[in-house]
């Protein structure tokens, strides 16, 4: 099934493409990570909430993939499971490990407020389907932002070690966290032609205008840094471990249906 | 899974449909409001089976279980309807409309 419009030019086409692919690897990613809590949070009931968040965010995932599929001519499932991990393309936030639960809450503050600046765009986008998505999924990403935010002012205010720990991972993680916001191929392409109605400098500069404010209080002063032009495409030891994981069932019975 | 101090329990209750009556659900731990809302939402309303949940510190909850107050000692059948056998009055009632129904 293809729903892509004809009047789609091939350059506009790859770009969108490669947008598309990058909303979805972050949500996959995240997703992935989180769902690492499983069984082990702090407590049963947080477990489930961090568990279902997971799951919501490769829900998410899985809409954006098969709006890509339909794109492409391709099969959500193979681009799910069936890349290497060099052709991932989410943001360089999401290459480290799971961590502390101070880490995991730090990295999902900063990755939740970074989509609630995009996502925010792309429910004006004027490719439809896109649109559409973006609208259903910023109503299921208001009620992870609050549930983020929680635990961000529970550990930011709980002193002693908790807020340490909190502190120190909102510090490593924060110039990783600009590369939500690196320039995709084709942008212009995309921002003239309203997919994409804001530019990701923009989108930067808004989300930096949330945040600071609320973080540095905690962090201090939080160095000034441009996204990079290969903040999607730098890969590390531990998404090439989670790769294997998410990958190990697809891969144990070639093109078997589920 | 450590219970952390300060924790405390939230009754739930969730009702399915506009108008339909809150029924409990069962409850949830959490540290404060904030978190036995998202709690809750998890348990008993991720799957959209919710259309309104209702939590409640259970310690706002005012018990009443004294046996002498719910259970008194003596009889009180003459307090349950089934004392009143009404089942004939009411057919004679209902053939009575019937007959002076207009055509």
């Amino acid at each position: 099934m293809t729903t892509a419009p004809p009047e789609l030019e091939l350059a506009t086409r790859e770009a969108l493409a490669g947008l598309l692919l990058s909303v979805a690897d972050d949500e996959f990613v995240i997703g992935f990570w989180d769902s690492e809590w499983t069984g082990i949070a702090p407590m049963l009931e947080e477990d489930v909430a961090t568990s279902s968040i997971a799951q919501d965010e490769i829900g998410h995932a899985k809409a954006l993939y098969e709006l890509l599929a339909d794109l492409t001519d391709d099969d959500p499932d193979r681009i799910a499971y069936g890349r290497d991990p060099s052709a991932f393309r989410h943001a360089a936030l999401l290459n480290h490990a799971r961590g502390d639960w101070a880490f995991s809450v730090a990295r999902r503050y900063l990755y939740e407020t970074a989509d609630r600046a995009r996502l925010a765009a792309l429910a004006r986008s004027s490719h439809e389907p896109l649109a559409l998505v973006a609208g259903k999924m910023r109503r299921e990403e208001t009620y992870h932002l609050l549930h983020a935010d929680a635990w961000r002012r529970r550990l930011a205010e709980a002193s002693g070690e908790a807020t340490t720990r909190f502190a120190d991972s909102l510090r490593r993680l924060w110039p990783d966290a600009q590369e939500v916001f690196a320039p995709l191929v084709g942008e212009d392409t995309l921002v003239r032609d309203g997919i994409l109605p804001e530019p990701m400098i923009a989108l930067h500069r808004s989300w930096l205008a949330d945040v600071r404010p609320i973080l540095e209080p905690l962090t201090g002063p939080l160095p000034e840094k441009s996204p990079s032009a290969d903040g999607r495409e730098r890969r590390t030891d531990d998404f090439r471990w989670l790769h294997g994981e998410f990958t190990k069932v697809a891969d144990s019975e070639a093109g078997a249906l589920w | 899974m450590s219970i952390e101090r300060g924790e405390r329990v939230w009754e739930v209750f969730r009702q399915e449909d506009e108008g339909d009556p809150m029924v409990h659900a069962g409850n949830v731990n959490a540290a404060d409001e904030e978190l036995a809302m998202h709690y809750a939402r998890e348990f008993y309303g991720r799957r959209g089976e919710s259309h309104r949940l209702w939590i409640v510190a259970r310690d706002a909850i005012t018990e009443l279980d004294d046996p002498d107050l719910l259970k008194p000692p003596f009889d009180r059948s003459h307090k349950k309807p089934g004392g009143y056998v009404i089942k004939h009055k009411l057919e004679a009632a209902k053939a009575r409309a019937v007959a002076e129904a207009p055509e």
